[in-house]
């Protein structure tokens, strides 16, 4: 540490890379950014298909009513969840790769 | 006739391009990685391949023709799965660098001794997925060529041994790729045709009325091999006539009458309700069509414990996670993740038509039991015929892709923790060190095919969804928390990792047992017993948080959270944390 650059050169990568407090705190903030986006996308995975269960138990009537001579609540396990999954998985993916590299250009700064 | 060439086609296909792998796997990190060479199509097309095993290919349609649409859930949740991978596992596990879920405990919680444990619990896991696989390789095998239910499983074995040992991943990422696209097409085929050419879904009533399975306009003749216990969910005439010949005799069940069928020909009017063998319920229309509603496995609660078991037990399946290792950093693991989630949907579009239809043309398969073989067994009850025969031989090749696939998967990583957890380490450094742990590899690939053809063989009344929902069941109370904590909370400690793994596994697998033992259970109970992960998991969950926050690890996990979550191209310094080909001193042992 003696032989390291002087203190005010620093940048937050070398902080990192020698795993002082300091660096510790930055990647303490990108976890928690990553996973308060990760439980944001969970619940909006449970809100949109985690309810269908309930649902279609609590509301008869998908069970009654046909679409294309089939019940609205077998169509509605097996058809709108993939697109939902994949709208979801796009999202979070774009989203985490901007925080990812939000993280890269915070660091790298003089 | 088509069908033995398409399933020998698929099965020689699959070696052929293995063999093409054989002449590329050069090294180690070859036979295990493919050396993260591989591009997110082909990777994903590959995780896909390697998942879509005998449950979604005959499970799913089998179990909605005997229990109703329930099933269907199944399909939701084996998708939904890779959600939960890739909102929390799958960037962080590929830059932490670890190979095998073993690789991930020892070097997050620095401990050996959990490695062991985790090791034990790949090879439980794996070991009792393979199982299902080898049962539906027999059964299809039977229904093919009606070769005894043995020589499938051996088959099957066999084949996915030799092309393992000597392809290793390299070779078996282009074959399961491969495998996927013809799963889809041997899967949608047949099912978008059976659509199209019954005008949309026919005898209605049957399927969504009041109406319980019955013969059709002609009645039903039924060869029976063996003499099958049954149950006549109404009454009805029937006829039988005798293995040897001879008149028929006729006979006249009650409603509710309990009857063992004798060996030989039986025949129902036209229109009789069929009567169901033991163990399967008959079900009117509407109860059939409910997908959930009720009690037992078609109560709310069995249906979320399903759920959480499939959305959580994908992580901790051990053939998946190696897969994510093929991609080169964090970013294209999440890209990766994102067209499997694609793909799959694409693919679970399909089983469900199978077993409707299966309930309106093939209702014999209810007296016999067999309903796991309608998706083999339907193309040829819609069309009699040329045609049917075609598309008969088709879905027999997919499943056999199917069988020949996820069992390549779980056989690496079967074969990875024998040849590197279990097998002595090597007392130093040589010349030939890596030739020495290709041929280990190939030796534990051998050996790790025989005991899961031994349980095979005994499996055979076993219900395939069983097996494959007590695997998800564990995974998920053990492996999902070891991940979920160890990627995202720094508290963890190896001795609250090991407690809550061994709590969650020991829950999930008593509910299971607890539950065949009572056969029949019902009510809220009986569906925990039957999925026991709505329970099995928060307790291994608490167990684990519980466990560590009284226990210390004796070191701040810095540099492990760096490795997990540190994007890549900040030229960070290797901070102890090893990637196994190229500086871990597990792996250059």
């Amino acid at each position: 540490m003696a032989l390291g650059p002087p203190a005010d050169s620093r940048t937050p990568r070398d902080e990192l890379a020698d795993t002082t407090a300091h660096g510790a705190l930055y990647l303490r903030r990108l976890r928690l950014r990553q996973l308060t986006l990760s439980i944001l996308a969970l619940v909006a995975f449970g809100a949109l298909v985690g309810v269908l269960p309930l649902a279609i138990d609590l509301l008869p009537q998908l069970r009654r009513i046909h679409l294309l001579g089939v019940p609205v609540a077998i169509w509605l396990v097996i058809v709108p969840a993939s697109p939902v999954f994949l709208a979801l998985a796009v999202l979070y993916a774009r989203r985490a790769d901007t925080l990812d590299e939000d993280f890269r250009e915070l660091v790298r700064r003089r | 006739m088509i069908a033995i060439l398409a399933v020998a086609g698929v099965t020689v296909g699959t070696l052929g391009l293995g063999a093409l792998g054989i002449r590329l796997a050069r090294t180690t990190s070859d036979l295990l990685v493919a050396s993260r060479a591989v591009t997110p199509w082909w990777n994903a097309a590959a995780i896909s391949g390697e998942y879509l095993s005998a449950a979604s290919f005959l499970g799913i349609a089998g179990l909605e023709m005997q229990n109703g649409t329930t099933a269907l859930w199944q399909s939701l949740g084996f998708t939904a799965g890779y959600l939960a991978l890739l909102l929390f596992v799958a960037a962080p596990l590929r830059r932490f660098g670890s190979y095998t879920i073993p690789d991930f405990a020892e070097a997050r919680l620095r401990s050996p001794r959990l490695r062991g444990l985790a090791s034990f619990g790949v090879l439980l896991i794996a070991g009792f997925y393979l199982v299902p696989q080898l049962k539906g390789a027999g059964i299809t095998l039977g229904v093919v060529t009606n070769a005894p239910y043995f020589v499938g499983v051996l088959a099957v074995g066999l084949v996915v041994a030799i092309n393992v040992a000597l392809g290793g991943m390299r070779g078996i990422t282009y074959v399961q790729a491969f495998q996927f696209w013809l799963k889809v097409f041997a899967i949608a085929v047949p099912a978008c045709l059976l659509l199209i050419h019954l005008g949309g879904l026919p005898a209605r009533a049957a399927l969504f009325g009041d109406r319980l399975p019955s013969a059709g306009p002609h009645g039903l003749v039924v060869h029976l091999g063996a003499p099958q216990p049954v149950t006549f969910p109404a009454a009805t005439p029937y006829a039988i006539t005798p293995v040897h010949g001879g008149a028929p005799h006729q006979f006249r069940a009650a409603a509710g009458a309990q009857v063992t069928l004798p060996a030989g020909l039986l025949r129902l009017p036209a229109g009789a309700p069929v009567p169901v063998a033991n163990g399967t319920q008959a079900l009117r229309g509407s109860e059939w069509a409910t997908p959930v509603g009720g009690s037992g496995e078609r109560s709310p609660i069995f249906v979320y414990s399903l759920l959480i078991a499939t959305f959580l037990g994908t992580m901790g399946l051990p053939h998946i996670l190696v897969r994510f290792y093929t991609n080169p950093d964090g970013p294209a693991a999440r890209r990766t993740t994102v067209r499997v989630l694609g793909l799959l949907g694409v693919f679970y579009l399909f089983p469900g038509v199978y077993g409707a239809l299966g309930r309106a043309l093939t209702p014999q398969l209810y007296i016999t039991g067999s309903t796991d073989t309608v998706v083999l067994r339907l193309p040829q009850a819609a069309w009699p015929g040329t045609v049917g025969n075609v598309l008969g031989a088709v879905t027999a090749a997919g499943a056999f892709a199917a069988f020949l696939s996820t069992s390549s998967g779980l056989l690496v990583s079967i074969s990875g923790t024998i040849s590197h957890d279990v097998w002595p380490r090597l007392a130093r450094e040589s010349a030939n060190t890596s030739a020495i742990r290709r041929r280990r590899f190939r030796i534990a690939a051998a050996l790790g095919m025989v005991a899961p053809i031994i349980v095979a063989f005994f499996a055979q009344g076993i219900d395939i969804g069983l097996l494959v929902g007590w695997a998800f069941a564990l995974a998920a109370s053990t492996f999902c928390p070891l991940f979920l904590l160890g990627i995202w909370w720094p508290g963890l400690t190896a001795r609250g990792a090991a407690v809550g793994m061994v709590a969650g596994g020991v829950v999930a697998t008593a509910g299971i047992i607890v539950g065949l033992a009572l056969s029949e259970p019902n009510g809220i109970a009986g569906a925990l017993l039957a999925q026991p992960a709505l329970v099995s998991v928060p307790i291994a969950f608490l167990a684990m948080i519980a466990v560590s926050l009284r226990s210390s690890g004796g070191f701040a996990p810095d540099a492990e959270m760096l490795a997990l979550h540190a994007p890549e191209g900040l030229d960070l310094p290797d901070l102890g944390v090893r990637d196994p080909f190229v500086l871990g001193p597990r792996w250059a042992d």
